[in-house]
């Protein structure tokens, strides 16, 4: 550092010297002392160069010409703060909505699972020619996409985890099940999932109090023991580090808590929300209400849990698959009792579990795909503003680089003072950006957080997705930065010098082509939001379309909420005592207009369904109809009319008891009954149980009794290929209603059957005279007075229950919504830009023509209609694109077309019209040109 | 001596400058302008250096220790900065001239091959 500070202190001297000694000879040569001084400069060349040059032997000069550019690219940017702040922001938006959008859904789509090695683990699945003969089949959701199942027996888990040398581990899990847990305050309903007792161990997963759960837990002699998930423990038990060890009640089953899983564990399947795990032994003793006196545990015909296995390392996927497809078959038709045959072809096929568990995002998996094409389109609508900003700042920069060169800069150091600035301009919108995606994350989380009870998924940034955004934008922004360095390093100086700024491009091609690129990237832009509003326009008509839909009853100030009584104990007579105590007492209360229950609420997202056959079509052929238990009044209280026959009476509720009673007890006592043959379903040795009363629905009689009165008519029970075994008392139709949604708002409604509700849990209704949600107080003291260890669970007005389905497509539209004005705006910044540069170019010209005798409203008509000229051609290309891709949001439209002619026109004119808006004020700034002052504009 | 006119000034390659400082000062130290005139008063005047490359390059020289610099007094009793040949710059120049003279000669024959064959 001395030495250079001291070398370059003699350069000047030596510089001076140098040419003094120059001088001298010159004037030795016979020159006048100033000619000859003049003759030894200029041979001597440029001296600031040679300083810089030798300087530059010296030093890390890249440094300090680095720091040199940044100072003056600060600089330049804060003498054109509009420019720098919209390409900032521009920079920013555009990274920030992508890496947030990618981010989540990368943590929703295509999340590694919460637990060790999770690439080892695999899923087992089943698929064979014909249905297996299963006493029981239960799927909880967590495979849906597959082809083939994912269910098993407990037997078959077993069987495979004694037997098998390809696996390190296994662990199967069921669930996530309904139970009420009480003992920590008051009685609420929980989630609960079954687990092996090598769960926990196999999958790696720890617990942060307390300790896991074990194979000493899995047996039947073991005193049941849970572990609670971290969310649950938080919620309800506030975080208590006492709670290991506590008893708490299940389904009125004495249970300890025994520890508290890790946090980022919620569950293997994506979705499923989990408050507890079981181990799968206290089956028998904590029994879900659905399940009747079937052994889950013990019967190789219940398939009803999930089987993982991790693979050994050195064994692939192939050999574990067969070995595990011997096992399958063995088991499934050498069996004690048969359920396929050999000739069916059971397999079993092996999938990663992350691919195999999709759970809950099958259903928003196209919604997400949807949202990553809005935003790519963003990202690119972004870019091309930047680029446009760029490129029109450089041509006003023209006049700076000419006389930049002229000074004796270099132009490679111009260029890289240039490339500077914009690497600058690119890393603060960069910065900008990040800070933009994290808030992005929670905004987004918290949105969607709002539709579930417990947000089931963790989102973090995801890094590869800010660099990859980062650096698309960083290109396009260092690109378009280097335009002017390109162009002005290969300018003529001369021209560059002599002429103004307004005049060049009439000088240059170059300028002509740079224009039309200009106009190239506003048309992209316009036509790229052109896209992404019609997207939006389409998916706020479908929440319109399925807000103002009818759904068949009235939906208007009903209250529902959800009991359990079976796990709180009661049997099925009590229970019908229960509902029908619960309804008229109800009733009663002030306030309310009529009661009534049923087993699932309309439009809750949960349905039953049913095989039946038809009286006189052919044996064994089965149709499957829509299912739904419900109590007295039930259609008056929804008001949903009445279209022939009778409602249900309490005589048809005793009848339906009966029957049921009859069933279930020649089911239990299979000697007593002899088996019959034939479509005729009552077998006459045994006390006649008279058919279930229903009622059907419009669509049930219009497709399966056309042209007759159904009426009075018959139905019976399924026929299955062996001969019926008990009793098939079948169901006779009493009445026919209109037709009402059930299990969803988009589906189209299918035949329904209405039968009375004996036992299980219930959903009340109460059509309420006044505001729902004030009588949930009273509500709550009735059911407690009737019964305090009767927990209420899922309390919500019905108004509020469609909210809740419609929760994603109102999410859809408001993203996407928020996305269209994203895009409008960059579109009409992008424009506003362009035109403003236009104007400023050429403001001479405008100003010729204005003292020529050109109007105000001339000038002002003539750039709106450029601006125009570009919109509608911007719109038109938009409206290509957007017929061809709007076909892919197929499934999540309801009762509008893709190519909605409505929207079409519609998001055009607005976009137009907002186009028009934003040439308005530089069409001012043109109008207001003062002739005088544009022909001496410099 | 007629001086050449700007058109037919030759440009050095920043090497080829470096070069011909080192054999300048082969003979004793020399002070900058001097040097400028040395080069171009021994290629009779084909060489004009832009007298400006010259201080550059013997910085460069300097800081590769091609060379060394010292305050003296010049011909007409000017203070000026002497530079002189070291040790390792005397071991360079020896190579730098027979990279030249090799490069020199494989150009020399590929420009005049005829008169190659004409002599042998």
């Amino acid at each position: 550092m001395k030495r250079r500070e001291q070398m370059m202190k003699d350069l000047e001297q030596d510089i001076r010297d140098h040419i003094d000694t120059e001088t001298q000879d010159n004037i030795a040569r016979g020159m006048s002392p100033e000619d000859a001084h003049y003759a030894a400069i200029r041979k001597f060349g440029n001296v600031t160069r040679v300083k810089e040059d030798t300087h530059e032997v010296w030093s890390f000069v890249w440094l300090e010409q680095l720091m040199q550019d940044l100072r003056y690219a600060v600089r330049t940017l804060t003498h054109s703060p509009g420019f720098a702040a919209i390409a900032i922001i521009t920079l920013a938006l555009g990274i920030g909505a992508n890496t947030a959008i990618f981010s989540f859904i990368d943590g929703i789509l295509l999340r590694s699972l919460p637990v060790q090695e999770p690439q080892q683990l695999v899923v087992f699945t089943w698929s064979a020619h014909a249905r297996p003969k299963l006493k029981g089949h239960s799927g909880y959701g967590d495979c849906q996409n597959l082809v083939g199942d994912c269910a098993f027996s407990i037997p078959f888990f077993k069987n495979v985890r004694a037997h098998t040398d390809t696996f390190s581990g296994m662990a199967a899990f069921a669930g996530p099940l309904d139970y009420d847990l009480s003992g920590n305050g008051p009685a609420r309903m929980a989630q609960g999932q079954f687990v092996s007792g090598d769960f926990f161990s196999t999958l790696g997963v720890n617990t942060i109090v307390g300790r896991p759960l074990g194979m000493s837990d899995d047996s039947p002699s073991a005193p049941p023991a849970i572990v609670l998930s971290y969310a649950c423990w938080q919620r309800a038990f506030g975080g208590d580090r006492t709670v290991v060890g506590r008893m708490v009640r299940l389904n009125s089953i004495s249970t300890v808590i025994v520890g508290v899983a890790e946090p980022s564990f919620t569950n293997l399947t994506p979705g499923n929300p989990v408050d507890f795990f079981m181990p799968f032994s206290v089956a028998d003793r904590i029994r879900s209400e659905y399940w009747g006196h079937g052994d889950r545990i013990s019967d190789p015909g219940v398939w009803w849990s999930v089987i993982i296995g991790r693979l050994k390392p050195g064994v692939s996927l192939a050999q574990a698959q067969a070995a595990a497809t011997t096992m399958f078959v063995n088991e499934t038709t050498h069996g004690a009792t048969p359920l396929l045959n050999e000739a069916d072809a059971p397999a079993i096929k092996l999938l990663p579990a992350a691919q195999g568990l999709d759970g809950e995002t099958s259903q928003v998996a196209p919604m997400f795909y949807l949202l990553m094409f809005a935003v790519g389109l963003i990202l690119l609508i972004a870019c091309a503003n930047v680029a446009g900003l760029m490129l029109a700042r450089s041509a006003t920069r023209q006049r700076e680089m000419a006389v930049r060169l002229a000074l004796g800069a270099g132009r490679a150091r111009i260029v890289r003072q240039l490339l500077t600035e914009s690497v600058l301009l690119s890393f603060v919108g960069g910065t900008l950006g990040i800070f933009l995606s994290l808030w992005g994350i929670n905004a987004i989380t918290a949105l969607f957080s709002s539709g579930y009870d417990a947000f089931p998924f963790v989102i973090a940034l995801d890094w590869r997705v800010l660099l990859f955004t980062a650096g698309v934008t960083f290109a396009v922004g260092i690109l378009f930065g280097l335009a002017p360095a390109l162009r002005g390093a290969r300018i003529d100086l001369t021209p560059g010098l002599k002429e103004t700024a307004s005049s060049l491009p009439d000088s240059g091609a170059h300028s002509g082509r740079w224009f039309r690129l200009g106009n190239a990237l506003v048309v992209a832009q316009v036509a790229l939001s052109m896209v992404v509003l019609i997207g939006a326009g389409l998916l706020v008509r479908t929440l319109r379309n399925l807000h103002n839909l009818n759904p068949g009853f009235d939906t208007r100030s009903i209250l529902l909420f959800g009991v359990n009584p079976s796990a709180a104990g009661y049997s099925d007579q009590k229970t019908a005592q229960l509902y029908s105590d619960l309804q008229q007492r109800l009733a009663a209360l002030p306030g309310v207009i009529s009661a009534s229950y049923s087993a699932d609420a309309l439009l809750s997202g949960n349905h039953s369904s049913e095989n039946v056959h038809l009286d006189g079509a052919p044996p064994k052929s089965n149709v499957s109809v829509e299912w739904l238990a419900v109590g007295l009044d039930f259609f008056s209280t929804m008001r949903i009319p009445m279209l022939a026959g009778r409602t249900f009476t309490p005589a048809d509720f005793a009848s339906a008891a009966a029957t049921n009673a009859a069933v279930t007890a020649a089911a239990d006592a299979p000697a007593k009954v002899t088996r019959s043959y034939g479509p005729t379903s009552v077998n006459p040795s045994e006390a006649p149980a008279a058919p279930l009363p229903v009622i059907i629905n419009e669509a049930f009689a219009r497709e399966f009794f056309p042209n007759q009165d159904p009426v009075g008519k018959h139905v019976g029970n399924f026929q299955e290929d062996e001969p019926a075994t008990g009793l098939q008392p079948g169901y006779l139709i009493i009445g026919i209603t209109g037709n009402t949604k059930y299990n969803s708002l988009r589906v189209e409604i299918e035949p329904t059957m209405y039968l009375p509700q004996v036992g299980n849990s219930a959903h009340f209704e109460l059509r309420t005279a006044v505001d729902p949600t004030a009588l949930i107080p009273v509500v709550r003291e009735v059911v407690s007075r009737v019964d305090n260890n009767l927990p209420l669970f899922n309390v919500r007005t019905q108004t509020e229950q469609i909210e809740q389905m419609l929760f994603l497509d109102r999410l859809m539209s408001q993203i996407s919504s928020a996305f269209a004005l994203l895009a409008l705006v960059l579109a009409c910044i992008g424009l506003y830009g362009l035109l403003s540069y236009e104007v400023t170019r050429r403001t001479r010209e405008i100003g010729i023509r204005m003292a020529l005798g050109a109007k105000t409203g001339d000038v002002l008509r003539a750039v709106i209609a450029q601006g125009i000229a570009l919109a509608v051609v911007g719109v038109t290309i938009g409206v290509a694109i957007a017929l061809g891709v709007t076909r892919f949001l197929g499934s999540l439209l309801y009762n509008v077309k893709a190519g909605d002619p409505l929207t079409f026109v519609g998001v055009a004119l607005l976009l137009v019209a907002v186009a028009a808006l934003a040439c308005y004020i530089p069409a001012l700034r043109a109008a207001r040109v003062d002739p005088m002052v544009a022909l001496r504009y410099e | 001596m007629s001086t050449k006119e700007q058109r037919e000034r030759i440009e050095l390659l920043q090497g080829t400058l470096d070069l011909l400082i080192l054999r300048t000062l082969l003979r004793g130290p020399v002070h900058g302008h001097a040097i400028a005139k040395a080069i171009e008063f021994n290629s009779d005047e084909v060489l004009q250096v832009e007298q400006g490359s010259l201080y550059p390059a013997l910085h460069r020289l300097i800081k590769r220790g091609c060379i060394s610099s010292e305050d003296g007094t010049s011909e007409n009793n000017r203070r000026a900065k002497f530079y002189k040949l070291t040790a390792a710059g005397r071991r360079r120049l020896t190579i730098e001239t027979s990279k030249w003279d090799k490069l020199a000669g494989a150009i020399a024959r590929i420009l005049r091959p005829a008169e190659q064959e004409g002599k042998s």
